[in-house]
């Protein structure tokens, strides 16, 4: 008698896992055909950073003060700027970045004094060679 | 060209050559597209599109990757017993061809009437043990070789459950020829009349052609790729090709023995469709079962397979066996 129940209880389960999988066949389906259809990345997604550009001056409001470059952990960051006259702060001239060094720790956009600083929404990180890593931030945002 | 063929061979071995072509040609188009429907319903069960580049729908994958399977080199391991490593992917092709023989496909498309066509059928089905012990073996390798050990287990175990239920059929069509086991389900199919053979016959085919959940012959979790984890190219390729037919030829028989073979539904039957479509319809739909149940069970352990068989499916036959017989007995 148990083993009579125990085969229409088991069969049963057999059976009702069998209809879950039959209604999946007509859901739609949740992946992406990559290189034909591009997914738009949610705004929390962390690829590299890159410069925020602000509506008033449509531009970035980088200082070069080197703050993200002492920071960062791995030191990816490489930044430089100039004076443009001899009382005004300084900008940022040059600001690279080497990606495949990069831990996406993000101390860099916390402590941007500016906070021109910003996670990007590049997601196709894959490369060849190793200077391909690289990025011009500023060049970026032209 | 049909007259000249059968002054050349004779009108047996002319009807046997072109029925080996088309079973030739059937096998290769079968595998193809089952392999397709595999991966397709793999991928929608898993929410995914499946094969999506080559051709419309992918439909042209399966080609492509046959054809890379034909230019790989065939590699042949350094300490290999070499002439049953060879002769095993021929041998496991055997039952593919010779089982073909006896299935009718429809009321005139058969290429022999035996009268002992089901025994032919599990006899030559047999022969597919044999060249995976074979394979296993020669391969000099412990994973084959515990494919192989696994995969005689279970064959020994699930191939009696299996005899007990066709018995049933044979019973109640009194004769072992095929069209006879046809004609005998013109009115109900067996399968509606006995259904736990028809459930237990299911079972046991899966377990037969090494399907999931049976597949712990080829578990690729444990066993790398069980018995054929020493063939390459087209060597791996025939055991493929053999796997995909053997799910066809235990689906045909399965519709020939339960599910009425060529004759249309009962109630559909003043419809124009011909039997050989019927056929491939219940064929096809049997096999999209198991297709369906390979992607929705885990893989059984091996003492759970071994007291499934025998613990359950051997006394539920048995009980059965005697069950119908008496009631076939009563009503003759």
């Amino acid at each position: 008698m148990n083993m009579l129940k125990e085969i229409v209880v088991g069969g049963w389960s057999l059976v009702s896992g069998m209809l879950v999988t039959i209604r999946r066949i007509y859901r739609p389906v949740v992946t992406t055909q990559y290189p034909r259809k591009r997914l738009e990345m949610s705004p929390s997604y962390r690829g590299h950073i890159e410069l925020k550009r602000f509506e008033e001056t449509a531009t970035h409001n980088c200082v070069a003060c080197g703050t993200c470059m002492r920071f960062c952990p791995t030191n990816v960051i490489k930044v430089q700027g100039e004076k443009e006259n001899a009382h005004g702060a300084k900008r940022a001239t040059l600001y690279f970045i080497d990606f495949s060094h990069c831990s996406l720790c993000g101390l860099c956009v916390a402590n941007c004094p500016t906070q021109t600083l910003k996670f990007s929404n590049e997601y196709e990180l894959a490369h060849l060679c190793r200077w391909e890593g690289v990025v011009d931030l500023l060049k970026r945002l032209e | 060209m049909w007259q000249s063929l059968v002054t050349l061979l004779g009108p047996d071995l002319a009807r046997l050559v072109v029925g080996l072509v088309a079973i030739m040609a059937l096998v290769q188009v079968n595998a193809l597209f089952l392999v397709w429907l595999e991966r397709k319903v793999a991928g929608h069960i898993q929410l995914r599109l499946g094969p999506m580049e080559v051709g419309p729908h992918g439909i042209l994958q399966t080609i492509v990757d046959g054809i890379k399977l034909l230019s790989k080199e065939l590699i042949t391991p350094r300490h290999v017993d070499w002439k049953l490593f060879v002769l095993a992917p021929i041998v496991v092709f055997i039952p593919v061809f010779s089982c073909f023989v006896v299935i009718p496909f429809s009321e005139s498309l058969q290429i022999r009437d035996l009268n002992v066509g089901v025994l032919l059928i599990f006899a030559f089905s047999t022969f597919n043990v044999l060249a995976i012990l074979m394979g296993g073996w020669a391969a000099n390798n412990k994973y084959s070789l515990l494919g192989a050990i696994r995969s005689v287990a279970q064959s020994v175990a699930y191939e009696i459950p299996l005899l007990l239920v066709v018995l049933n059929v044979i019973l109640w069509a009194n004769s072992m020829q095929m069209s006879a086991i046809v004609e005998a389900q013109s009115r109900v199919w067996n399968a509606f009349w006995m259904p736990v053979a028809a459930v237990i016959y299911l079972i046991c085919a899966t377990a037969e052609t090494n399907r999931a959940p049976f597949d712990i012959p080829e578990a690729e979790s444990e066993l790398v790729a069980g018995f054929h984890t020493e063939y390459s190219g087209m060597r791996f390729a025939l055991f493929f090709l053999a796997e995909y037919s053997n799910m066809l030829i235990v689906a045909a028989v399965a519709t020939t023995l339960f599910f009425g073979g060529w004759k249309p539904f009962p109630f559909l039957d003043f419809l124009p469709i011909p039997g050989v479509v019927w056929f491939f319809g219940k064929t096809y739909a049997l096999i999209f079962g198991v297709i369906w149940v390979r992607w929705t069970f885990p893989r059984l352990r091996f003492d759970q397979l071994m007291n499934f068989s025998w613990k359950i499916m051997i006394p539920a036959a048995l009980i059965h066996l005697v069950v119908y017989a008496g009631i076939i007995k009563l009503i003759r």
